[in-house]
């Protein structure tokens, strides 16, 4: 792994950060630091921000002011190697995003044979044994749509950790998940937190933030009103816009 | 149009200025390509029986595709037909694509803007015709009445009252229509007038061989009166190219096949009457 | 449409619905009045002789006629359906046959052209479509991914090039590429002329086909693929476009269909075409019908073939997702 992960510099970073959707602003002067192997969880209710600014760390969305280093490498509009940045880090969508097209196991095939350059027959080995590591190495050869939503979720994210990024971005992963298939996909995410991987969960899934997160955000109007470890956040919130949240969804 | 026309002398003027070949040069330029081929590419139509047309087994055939023939044989070429549409040939600008049109034009002003007509090789008689059921007895009977004729036609001009033909016999207007049906294809007309007297048009106006033609295939029409005029029909060629060689050849053939009476021969092998005798449309009315 | 589970019941066996139609049915037979055509002569034992029959012959006529036609309605509505759509374009087929037999052809006549027809005109006409058909495509390709850029020039240079072909009637387009190209220095027979024409105003409507397959395609997909680190080219290539296929197969199929026929338009250039010698071939003779309805056979012969095709096309992108 390269130095900057190592040695205890943020892997990724951002400093005074702001964005518009047109005249709405959606993020307010977000500084955030994130560290190697640190398990972030952001939440907050909705229309806070928190999906555009997760999505701004692999510049799905632009940022306008501000700065945001990932990996070392500052994200902009003329920069040449966003691909490669991205390469490095993954991400899991709500909606799942699977390619349709291709079964289970090509779509795991795809970006390690596609962009990283590694041929078939290792592809094809890393993507069977991420598989196992989802538990579900039975469905390779099925369509996305013959599996059911807890299933494809976890194809998602073996999809993503087939390209052995340094960093994972979830945005909440479970929640367009029939509940008895949440556990399945956090069970999955608590084992890869352990496994030592970078994450960043945008959830809303208080239990597993309990157990695996390092730092808790809480995010409203686009701004960051408290960040803190998950003892504090939960039993002594700080800002009176916590506790109402944290009243609203733990009843 | 006027794009057009700015960039095509914006292109002459450039071409004038890069090189020192003025647009006379263009003589003979048609001429030297047709012996260099080898080839005299003929534009006529293939919907103008028994002038010309397609036969069983595919090929051009009739008087027109005949005196072609004859004029590329006579230059010492092979003859090849094109047959686009009737107007796409008499609006020039040919552009080489082909060479001179055998397809029984008639000379006029306007068309002489755009072509040239170095040789008149026949002449045919053009007459109205109703349908057999029409009560129409005289040409005075269709003033006023629906006349099908083919698009861009001397026939057609004719009934417009501008017919404006070169070197053509006098002639007046005997028909004022109330309608002109102008159809694009030849033989249009006669389908219609088939279908009754006054049922898509009252009569029609076309060339005499025409008519007779349809009359033999037992088409329910009958002639109206006398000939209306008498049209020269000539060779054409493009007057964009301004190819004198090639006109003054064509001019040549033309007058050697009508002294050795190759033309008559031919007019007599395809104009011939319902009774068997046959006519000579070569020599001037 | 989604059928239900619960069946009414049919219309037919309505006995008002029944009586309204006979009624109908009734009123316009004795309407056109079919006393003097072959059922008249038919019927000549109960109503003498038809031209002297009058308004009893006439209502006998129709009357049989009407008998006849709901019986023969009533009859396939007990069918399975598969037999019902098959009984139905048997007799539509039989009724158009006796549309064409009622011109009084010639049969000798066609038989003597269709070859040249075929081997010529059908021949000139597919290999006119094929090669159109192919360039179209590539160019829908390249127009529509001009016209989803952001790039100015291309978007610009894709949505002038749209709008003027899908604004000017084919039949304009041709004669200006045939008679403008050589005003601009390039020499283009007739056969490549009417291929450009056709190519480009068919790729025009086909780019627009094109762009909505593509913009068809959840947004969600390109963010996927982005946050897998591929470039633009290759998510387009391997994952948008094998996408959009089963949603542009339909409407481009319809395309297809329509430029077959469209190339009749090129026999303008006098490119020998099928409907060019359908037009010409009978002119000597006079035979115009025997040709027309030759043609129209072959063309609709054609036009079958490629429904098919385009459904067994269709089927195999439906298995595949
Ligand atoms: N593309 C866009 N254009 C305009 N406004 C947008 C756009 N995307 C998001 N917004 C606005 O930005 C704000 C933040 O949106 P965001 O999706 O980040 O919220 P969120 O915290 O993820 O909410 P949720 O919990 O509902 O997903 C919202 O008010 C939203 O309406
Ligand atoms: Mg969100």
């Amino acid at each position: 792994m390269p130095n900057e992960i190592t040695n205890g510099n943020s892997v990724i970073s951002l400093k005074g950060v702001n964005k518009w959707y047109g005249d709405f602003q959606a993020l307010k002067d977000i500084n955030l630091e994130i560290k190697a192997k640190e398990k972030i969880v952001i939440c907050g209710p909705s229309g806070s921000g928190k999906s555009t600014l997760i999505r701004c760390l692999n510049r799905l969305e632009a940022h306008q002011e501000g700065q945001i280093h990932v990996t070392g490498i500052e994200l902009h509009e003329t920069m040449k190697d966003i691909d490669i940045v991205r390469q490095d880090i993954g991400m899991v969508f709500q909606g799942f995003n699977l390619f349709p097209h291709l079964t289970v196991l090509e779509n795991c095939m795809a970006g390690p044979n596609w962009v990283r350059g590694i041929d078939e027959k290792e592809a094809k080995e890393r993507a069977m044994s991420m598989l196992e590591q989802v538990k579900i190495p039975e469905q390779a050869d099925k369509y996305p749509e013959q599996l059911s939503g807890g299933q494809q979720q976890r194809v998602a994210i073996a999809r993503s950790l087939c390209m052995q990024p340094k960093v994972m971005l979830f945005d909440e992963p479970t929640s367009a998940l029939d509940p008895e298939m949440v556990s399945e996909v956090l069970e999955t995410m608590v084992e890869l937190a352990k496994s030592g991987m970078t994450m960043i969960c945008v959830t809303h899934e208080m239990g597993f933030a309990k157990q695996v997160a390092d730092r808790i955000i809480f995010m409203d109007e686009g701004e960051i009103v408290e960040e803190n470890t998950p003892e504090e956040f939960f039993n002594n919130p700080q800002n009176n816009r916590t506790k109402t949240f944290l009243d609203q969804i733990l009843t | 149009m006027s794009i057009k026309l700015g960039f095509k002398t914006s292109s002459i003027a450039i071409t004038a200025l890069l090189l020192s070949i003025g647009m006379t040069a263009k003589a003979g330029v048609v001429y030297d390509y047709i012996k260099n081929n080898n080839e005299l590419m003929i534009a006529t139509d293939a919907n103008w029986a028994p002038f010309s047309y397609i036969n069983d087994a595919g090929e051009m055939e009739g008087f027109d595709v005949d005196v072609g023939r004859e004029i590329a044989k006579r230059m010492g070429v092979e003859a090849r037909f094109i047959t686009p549409a009737w107007d796409v040939i008499t609006s020039g600008n040919w552009n080489m694509r082909w060479d001179v049109s055998v397809g029984s034009m008639t000379p006029t002003e306007s068309r002489s803007e755009v072509l040239n007509f170095p040789a008149v090789y026949y002449y045919t008689p053009a007459a109205f015709a109703v349908h057999t059921d029409s009560t129409v007895t005289n040409l005075a009977g269709l003033n006023g009445k629906n006349i099908c004729t083919t698009a861009a036609s001397t026939w057609e001009m004719y009934l417009q009252g501008n017919l404006d033909m070169l070197n053509a016999p006098a002639f007046t207007y005997k028909v004022t229509p109330g309608t002109i049906t102008s159809l694009v294809d030849g033989s249009a007309c006669l389908d219609d007038t088939r279908l009754g007297a006054g049922v898509r048009n009252d009569g029609i106006i076309d060339s005499v061989p025409m008519i007779q033609n349809a009359i033999e295939a037992g088409y329910p029409i009958k002639f109206l009166g006398d000939n209306a005029f008498y049209e020269p029909l000539s060779v054409a060629t493009d007057k964009g190219n301004n190819d004198a060689e090639l006109d003054a050849e064509i001019a040549r053939i033309i007058a050697e096949m009508q002294s050795d009476y190759t033309l008559s021969l031919l007019s007599m092998k395809w104009f011939k009457n319902a009774d068997g005798s046959s006519n000579d449309y070569t020599i001037a009315y | 449409m989604f059928v239900d589970t619960v069946v009414e019941d049919k219309a037919l066996h309505k006995p008002a619905f029944l009586i309204g139609l006979s009624v109908t049915v009734l009123a316009i037979f004795f309407a056109f009045n079919f006393t003097n055509t072959i059922f008249g002569e038919f019927l000549s034992p109960v109503i003498g002789n038809p031209e002297e029959s009058g308004l009893f012959g006439r209502f006998v006529v129709s009357f049989v006629l009407s008998v006849i036609f709901v019986l023969n309605l009533l009859a396939i509505s007990f069918a399975r359906l598969k037999i019902q759509i098959l009984i139905v374009w048997f007799e539509l087929f039989l009724l158009f046959l006796a549309f064409a037999y009622s011109f009084d052809l010639k049969l000798s006549f066609i038989q003597s052209r269709i070859g040249l027809m075929i081997s010529k005109g059908l021949f000139t006409t597919i290999y006119i479509s094929a090669v159109s058909i192919v360039i179209a495509t590539a160019i829908a390709i390249v127009g529509a991914i001009a016209k989803l850029s952001n790039n100015g020039f291309a978007y610009a240079i894709a949505s002038f090039y749209t709008s003027l072909f899908r604004g000017l009637p084919l039949l304009l387009q041709v004669y200006l590429i045939y008679k403008g190209l050589p005003q601009l220095g390039f020499m283009v027979d007739a056969i490549p002329s009417g291929i450009a024409a056709l190519s480009l105003c068919y790729g025009a409507y086909m780019t627009e086909i094109f762009r909505a397959g593509i913009q068809s395609i959840p947004k969600g997909q390109w963010e996927a693929s982005r946050a897998l680190g591929f470039k633009s080219g290759l998510i387009l290539r391997k994952i948008i476009l094998p996408q959009s296929i089963p949603i542009i197969v339909p409407p481009t199929g319809n395309q297809f269909i329509a430029m077959l026929k469209d190339s009749s338009l090129v026999s303008v250039l006098g490119i020998w075409e099928l409907m060019y010698l359908a037009k010409t071939l009978g002119q000597r003779d006079f035979r115009h019908m025997e040709m027309l309805l030759t043609a129209a056979m072959i063309y609709w012969g054609l036009t079958i073939i490629l429904e098919m095709i385009q459904a067994r096309i269709e089927r195999k992108y439906q298995q595949k997702t």
